[in-house]
């Protein structure tokens, strides 16, 4: 029996790793199926974040540093992504590759500066207080901020469900990931989307990164990580789909968890071989979003 | 997009005028030159990484060399010491070819340094061949002084299997720990690591609960194996982390509320340098086997870390104190060989006996690496930060264990 | 560009690249020894970029399974070039055989993720299969090539041999480029569904580029165990696979000889500048990059001579 409370507790965790995803990847899902641009700078934005919640929250933040924190990535992250999409305007019409491998030049850049500015250390924090300590789950102690997560997620993932089914903002990002150019023929500015949802994707990365720092701290290094598995997500979802970025997201942290415990020998492959199959057998992601 | 042309003539300005004038010459002569330059003085090349995840290790190794030089007037062994800083980087690719400019463009006549295993063997070769002499002042891998042993590799660091070795006779001789969980990452240095304790540990008469070996480097969550090791009903963890592995585990260990019921132990690099100020309170408890700590009660040591923390306003490390002896154990062979080359040095460094002005305690070379004591240390708060405190020592082994 | 210049500037170039070790020091030598070697991975992974637009993220892959053939093979059999090198390149072309039938059927960014995919399952192979790949620790003391039974040590023959191989790498590549097989591969590259209607099999077209970009990318692996005589898994991985990435764009996407620029300015730039910088390289290659990508979107080879007005 305590082989299945561990693993039970292996499912939770995946579940709390996989809400955490869900919120860093979807501004990457997003941003590809409206504009197909592929941003590898996300993990980069991440990074910021986490950096940005050591430095304002320190090492044992209260509850004011740590909202401080959020407040100040998702503001940073709302500049950076604006920026990137200010970036990305002139190479509109070149090849996506050509701008994808723009954000990647950018993301060298700002993991380069954010190495210059703080070091090589290895940087931790601690969860805000009344979050720090454990639960009593199926016989296991298990860190109460991780709990948390879950409910951030969800109530991430109700809200964001209301915004994309019920309000006008909601409608007018579904239609630019079905049909761009209708879009734009029925007069929404194509480059004021892009920056609004540019910007916010990136917000939720650098916000990921706050949320994150409990668990991964932030370090050099943490940006290419996070990059990887935000794509392996995004691709097994499918790309524009919010459904298909949660669904992802869920999976990847069942097998970053449950399987890592269950196949244990196999554990380094587990991620790609899992990406390598859906692809595979879905060459689009399990809910491809565009009709294209 | 279209409007500016770059021509070829601009572009050639910019990079022709940097273009290395060293880079001038000819690689047709025989061999390699060089008698390292004047009499009486000594060109050596310091290997360490100056960018990526080892960096602060790499910090720690030069802040000793240049303290080292400090106090003895830029000489070493009665020579004038020129150093080349070379950039090993994070992976061997960047690491062989620092050592070959250190070789091939710089002439240097000695080498120091080198944090990374796999750089190390892959650097035997080259070392070998261009008969210089090699001090190799962290790379732990067993087999660079076992299997892929050259005359021209010293090492005054330590091996994998000898750290783990020394707190697995701990363990086995305190006894009521049967039943240990063994985790370490699932590379060379994790698995030497886990063997040496595992063989230790056993042979005193201990158990083994259980073994795992998380994925290096793309392990950031440690739930999985934490479950099971409270599953496996084991009464202790020995494990074998560094770096960034180290801080992400040993926080988790305590999140997970393990650190209460499930006391952990591990080789030394667990809690030491960087590490230890980011894990704070959670690595409070932990007992780890190491070579050194700044906390060793010795005159040598008292001298050294004082010195060093007025130089450098910060505590040595063991990566500061393997440098400092190298600088150390070249000096006594430059006195003693009165000549720069690798053969020389290598036989006289075979002659030294016991060297009994080192920080760390006496310790002597045995098959060209450190038969040393092993300190048992625990993690104490001490005024505002950490330390490792020494609780218990061990009689001096060799890369045997 | 004049016709006779066209002919001109590659001769020159390539005089100047046969001749490098009678004017550079033995260190520059080895740097350019380096250089070739990446830049004929480069150009490989530009045959599948630029000409057949399919961007790949895990080309590295077939670089080091190469690469840790050559090394097995010269430390476990034989030594003797060239065939070290053959094995090289067979075991990329099989590698590459094996992994493209799955990968040749995406498509742009899926494409993308799927290369980066196997590539990190090859580099994981190479990480845990310890008996033959040597870990985390690699394949060390490759024993050093041998030329009719002299070892090839010397930095100036070194570099000799490793550009004879260059140059047969790179020829395929161009007479690849050049056949009525290269021009099918520009236009699936500029419009598949086109080609497909005026009935070229397209998917074996692109499965075929697949692979003879995998076994010149397995030969120059081959040359990478000669040259320096480790191999590692950070040879395989999705860093490497991203330099090289690199070096083709600035080098110019279409362009074979633009890419091995691409690859000696990305090798310059990490082992000599970066020293230099504190160990910033990085920085300077992300500028680079993202200089080319807005001012020169042809790469280095778009940039054209001024014309007199």
């Amino acid at each position: 029996m305590a082989w299945l409370d561990a693993n039970l507790v292996s499912v939770l965790n995946g579940v709390a790793i996989g809400c955490l995803l869900f919120i860093l990847a979807i501004g990457l899902s997003l941003v590809f199926g409206m504009m197909d641009v592929l941003n590898l700078a996300h993990g980069a934005v991440f990074l910021v974040g986490a950096y940005a919640g050591w430095v304002v929250g320190g090492t044992d933040p209260s509850w004011g540093t740590f909202l401080l924190a959020l407040a100040v990535a998702l503001g940073i992250g709302l500049l950076v992504g604006g920026g990137m999409s200010l970036l990305t305007e002139p190479l509109r019409d070149r090849s996506h590759l050509d701008q994808a491998l723009l954000t990647l030049g950018i993301a060298l850049i700002v993991a380069e500066l954010l190495s210059m500015a703080f070091g090589n250390d290895v940087q931790a924090a601690d969860a805000p207080p009344g979050l720090d300590g454990t639960v009593s789950l199926f016989g296991n102690a298990y860190p109460t901020y991780r709990l948390a997560l879950i409910g951030v997620g969800a109530v991430f993932a109700v809200g964001l469900w209301l915004l994309m089914s019920r309000t006008m903002i909601g409608s007018v990002i579904r239609a630019t990931v079905a049909d761009r150019d209708m879009v734009s023929a029925i007069g929404i500015a194509q480059h004021r989307v892009k920056l609004a949802v540019f910007g916010a994707g990136s917000a939720l990365a650098a916000a990921a990164g706050v949320l994150g720092v409990p668990i991964y701290g932030a370090r050099p290094g943490l940006d290419s990580t996070v990059l990887i598995l935000a794509l392996v997500v995004v691709v097994i979802g499918g790309l524009g789909s919010v459904r298909g970025a949660l669904v992802g997201a869920l999976v990847i942290g069942q097998i970053e968890s449950l399987g890592r415990a269950v196949l244990a020998d196999a554990a380094s492959f587990l991620l790609f071989g899992a990406l390598a199959l859906v692809l595979v057998l879905r060459p689009r992601g399990l809910f491809a979003g565009a009709v294209r | 997009m279209s409007g500016m042309v770059i021509t070829r003539r601009r572009l050639l300005g910019m990079f022709g005028a940097t273009a290395a004038l060293s880079a001038c010459g000819s690689s047709l002569g025989g061999g390699s030159s060089s008698d390292g330059g004047e009499q009486g003085a000594v060109k050596v090349g310091l290997v360490i990484p100056q960018a990526g995840v080892y960096a602060p290790l790499g910090v720690d190794m030069k802040r000793a060399w240049d303290l080292w030089l400090d106090r003895h007037g830029g000489k070493v062994g009665g020579f004038t010491v020129t150093t080349v800083v070379g950039d090993e980087g994070e992976t061997p690719q960047t690491g062989v070819a620092a050592v070959q400019r250190l070789l091939q463009s710089d002439d240097c006549d000695v080498l120091v340094g080198i944090v990374s295993s796999a750089t190390a063997l892959g650097v035997r070769d080259l070392v070998t061949e261009s008969k210089k002499l090699l001090l190799i002042a962290n790379a732990g891998a067993n087999d660079i002084t076992g299997t892929a042993i050259s005359p021209y590799l010293w090492r005054t660091s330590f091996t994998n299997g000898q750290v783990a070795a020394a707190m697995g006779r701990h363990l086995a001789e305190q006894g009521g720990t049967d039943g240990v969980f063994v985790i370490a990452p699932d590379y060379a240095a994790g698995a030497e690591a886990s063997a040496g304790f595992q063989d230790a540990f056993t042979s005193g008469g201990g158990t083994i609960a259980g073994a795992v070996k998380p994925p290096f480097g793309t392990t950031q969550d440690y739930q999985p194996f934490l479950s099971q090791i409270r599953s496996s009903g084991a009464k202790a963890t020995f494990c074998f982390f560094a770096g960034a592995e180290a801080v992400a585990f040993v926080k988790q260990y305590r999140q997970f509320g393990l650190a209460d019921s499930v006391p952990l132990y591990g080789s030394g690099f667990l809690t030491e340098g960087g590490v230890l100020s980011a894990q704070g309170a959670a690595a409070v408890g932990i007992q780890t086997s190491l070579h050194y700590t700044s906390e060793l009660d010795n005159e040598h040591n008292k001298e050294f870390v004082a010195a060093y923390q007025k130089a450098h306003d910060a505590v040595p490390t063991v990566y500061s104190v393997q440098t400092w002896d190298a600088a150390g154990v070249l000096d006594r062979a430059l006195r003693s060989a009165k000549a720069t080359d690798g053969d020389a040095l290598s036989t006289a460094l075979g002659k030294l006996g016991p060297i009994d002005d080192s920080p760390r305690g006496e310790w002597s070379f045995d098959g060209q690496t450190p038969k040393q004591k092993f300190y048992i240390r625990e993690v104490e708060q001490k005024g505002d930060g950490f330390v490792n405190s020494v609780i218990a020592e061990t009689d001096a082994v060799g890369q045997d264990g | 560009m004049s016709r006779a210049a066209k002919v001109v500037v590659p001769a020159v170039a390539w005089l100047a690249l046969a001749g490098a070790p009678v004017f550079l020091a033995p260190y520059a030598t080895t740097t350019l020894a380096r250089m070739l070697v990446f830049g004929l991975l480069a150009a490989s992974l530009a045959l599948l970029v630029g000409v057949t637009g399919l961007p790949s993220l895990g080309h590295a892959a077939y670089f080091g399974a190469g690469a840790y053939a050559a090394g097995w093979f010269a430390q476990h059999v034989s030594a003797a070039a060239p065939y070290p090198l053959l094995v090289a390149a067979v075991t990329g072309g099989v590698v590459a055989a094996a992994t493209g039938w799955v990968a040749v059927r995406a498509r742009g960014v899926f494409f993308l993720v799927l290369t980066l995919a196997i590539g990190e399952i090859v580099r994981q192979v190479a990480e845990t299969w310890e008996p033959v790949t040597g870990g985390s620790n690699g394949l060390y003391g490759i024993p050093a090539t041998t030329l009719a039974g002299e070892p090839v040590v010397h930095p100036a023959l070194l570099y000799w041999f490793v550009f004879a191989v260059f140059a047969v790498g790179f020829a395929v590549l161009w007479l690849v480029v050049r056949s009525p097989y290269g021009t099918a591969l520009h236009g699936i590259h500029d419009n598949e569904p086109r080609m497909r209607a005026l009935g070229y099999p397209t998917g074996l077209y692109k499965y075929g580029v697949f692979v003879i970009a995998g076994t010149v990318a397995g030969l120059a692996g081959g040359l990478l165990a000669t040259q320096q005589r480790l191999v590692t898994p950070a040879d395989l991985g999705f860093t490497t696979a991203a330099l090289a990435l690199l070096a083709v764009i600035i080098g110019g996407a279409r362009s074979l000889w633009g890419a091995c620029v691409g690859a000696g300015l990305v090798i310059l730039v990490r082992d000599s500048l970066g020293p230099t910088l504190d160990g910033h390289g990085p920085l300077v290659l992300g500028v680079l990059f993202v200089l080319v990508v807005y001012l020169m979107p042809r790469g280095v080879a778009g940039i054209r001579p001024r014309r007199a007005s």
